[in-house]
């Protein structure tokens, strides 16, 4: 029991003897916080659940290790019995699951062992048979085949499993010449398999922070592999050349910051935003890339070259329903930020002008997030300033100044940051108490 | 109970018992009914992280003639005919891009072209599985054979194009076999 259902259960007679709740009041309290024990007993927390997770792994590994010390004395059959016999037994308590109400950490080792005896059995078999074949191939059906377990079972160790698979198989597969289906660009009909799981619809409970930090790598990773895929297929993939990738998948870290969410996905902590977070980083990284010299005139020819593929074509589609969805819903800090993936299209006609112009924007976009907040909208003033001194410090870095100006430049850069730190505590200070 | 999920789950069952059985059958098949064809190689030993120790077995022949007036693009799939010569051995005489109508042949893709209109050959099989006591012995038995006159030759079931690696032979005798022996 909960230790603090427990010390008011504890406390709730004594109370009552020295009269500072009515009896009825007791017996309500009673009554509430024994449902409440009896809900979050149904719940397990986390360790439970991983404690699940690694009973049902050390028992699939375990398993593997002992049939593998006697493998080379078992016969072909013997051998296909030990690939089938895990997974039949994996799916009568995936069944026995799925038929009764067993507790979360119990669906969640039924769903992984079940997920693991497939990979096992489907890797056993072209163990005997001495097949060929890529790795990414083997791991295609096995990620497939587990898939329905995400949704049937609800399991976030599938769907861990699942989101990592897709993205890996994603990255395995972007040599030139391979066919649509077989590519990355299959990476977003396979990321919708997940979609019957999906928080908004059928409106099923939210996703865990974690699952949604999850998600959103595999997204990075299985859309950059697509971008990789779509260039080396037109030929324009080299090791000179690799800036049409990247700026693609700048495109996509436009369109996961500008993801559209719900008034209360919008008002939930940054931390909650995985999508936001790797979005924004990126973005930055990338705007700040291009601010160098050599680097931004770099971009300016990739762009070029890369605005005529479909895939950009149907990234700009995308980014413009967002950007329309954003603006709607006057998400303007966000939209600041996903600017930067469009500035270079609009930049690369200026060719030398290109760092320049990524200069000046990301300190407008500087200026705008910590302007933001002074005008009581939602903005990000410390990551506004931060940004704004990242920049002069770049800026100083790669300037033809004495060391000596670029040392009392970054000091005063550093006591500004400061000072404006300071400012900022104080502020919500006062806002707090008022 | 509600009938949606179970359906669901049954189909899920019949999926994951599904691909591993249409393999099953379909290497059973090759290997009671396929011709016997018995190719020049060698097998060094790296490591699949998921799937274990195996030799990497690398036919002798990499590089095919295409038939005349054929063209098979890099990825793509062709057909190599085969001829089996006195030795017992096969070699490929040329990559054709269409099914040929009679004789040996195995279904393969086409690597990269290279001069005199000959093609690179990417095998249907490239690894044969041993465990992980055995795969270190493979590599020492090559170190010290690798000017010798023995080989290693992959024998290979083959059926309608399809082929699978049934053994790996030295001298007439099963190389896991060897290996073991060395192992003792």
């Amino acid at each position: 029991m909960d230790t603090n259902h427990r010390w008011l259960l504890e406390q709730l007679p004594e109370w009552e003897r020295e009269g500072l709740i009515s009896r009825e009041a007791a017996c309500t309290l009673r009554d509430r916080h024994q449902a409440l024990q009896a809900a979050s007993d149904s719940h397990p927390g986390a360790a439970q659940i991983v404690l699940g997770w690694l009973g049902a792994l050390l028992v699939g590994l375990g398993l593997i290790a002992v049939i593998g010390y006697n493998w080379d004395h078992f016969s072909r059959s013997v051998r296909l019995l030990f690939a089938f016999i895990p997974l039949l037994c994996t799916q009568a308590a995936s069944f026995r699951v799925i038929r009764g109400s067993a507790a979360v950490w119990v669906c969640e080792s039924a769903a992984l062992l079940q997920a693991l005896a497939t990979g096992a059995c489907i890797a056993i078999v072209s163990q005997i048979y001495n097949l060929g074949g890529e790795w990414t191939g083997f791991l295609f059906w096995w990620m497939l085949l587990s898939l329905p377990l995400v949704w049937l079972m609800r399991s976030n160790a599938v769907a861990v499993f699942y989101l990592l698979a897709i993205a890996t198989w994603s990255c395995g597969r972007t040599e030139a010449g391979l066919a649509f289906h077989d590519s990355p660009m299959m990476y977003p009909v396979l990321l919708l398999g997940v979609v019957p799981w999906w928080p908004g619809w059928p409106l099923k409970p939210r996703l865990s922070v974690p699952l949604r930090w999850v998600m959103t790598v595999s997204a990075f990773c299985g859309f950059f592999s697509a971008a990789a895929f779509v260039c080396r297929d037109a030929g324009r993939f080299s090791a000179t050349d690799f800036g049409s990738a990247f700026w693609l998948t700048t495109l996509t870290g436009a369109v996961l910051v500008l993801f559209p969410l719900n008034e209360s996905g919008i008002g939930e902590s940054i931390s909650r935003k995985p999508q936001v977070v790797l979005g924004t980083l990126w973005l930055f990284g990338y705007g700040l890339a291009a601010t160098f010299d050599s680097l931004g005139k770099g971009i300016a020819k990739c762009v070029e070259r890369s605005v005529s593929l479909p895939w950009s074509w149907g990234l700009l589609a995308v980014l413009a329903v967002f950007v329309f969805l954003g603006v709607k819903k006057r998400r303007w800090a966000v939209l600041a930020v996903a600017s930067i993936g469009l500035l270079p299209l609009v930049a690369f006609p200026f060719g030398q002008l290109v760092p320049w112009i990524f200069t000046l924007h990301i300190g407008a976009i500087g200026l705008t997030l910590v302007l933001l907040d002074f005008c009581g909208r939602r903005g990000a003033p410390r990551f506004g300033a931060l940004l704004l001194s990242v920049l002069i410090i770049l800026r100083m870095a790669d300037s033809h100044f004495s060391l000596l100006a670029k040392g009392v430049g970054f000091i005063v850069v550093g006591v500004a940051f400061l000072a404006f730190n300071l400012l900022m505590s104080r502020r919500r200070h006062v806002v707090r108490s008022v | 109970m509600k009938m949606v999920p179970l359906i669901l789950f049954g189909l899920t069952v019949v999926g994951q018992w599904a691909v591993p059985l249409a393999q099953i059958r379909a290497h059973e098949q090759i290997l009671a009914r396929g011709a016997l064809i018995r190719l020049k190689c060698s097998a060094p030993d790296p490591y699949d992280p998921l799937r274990g120790r195996y030799l990497a077995v690398r036919p002798e022949q990499g590089m095919a003639p295409v038939l005349e007036g054929q063209e098979i693009r890099k990825g793509g799939q062709g057909y190599a005919v085969l001829e089996t010569g006195n030795d017992g051995l096969a070699r490929v005489l040329a990559l054709s891009s269409f099914l040929p109508a009679s004789g040996d042949f195995i279904r393969v893709k086409a690597g990269w072209r290279g001069d005199r209109n000959e093609q690179a050959i990417l095998w249907p099989f490239d690894r044969f599985y041993i465990n992980e006591k055995l795969a270190p012995e493979a590599d020492e038995w090559f170190r010290e054979n690798v000017r010798g006159e023995q080989a290693i030759v992959a024998e290979v079931r083959v059926l309608e194009g399809r082929a699978v690696l049934a053994d790996l032979t030295c001298g007439g005798r099963s190389f896991r076999e060897i290996l073991k022996e060395r192992v003792r």
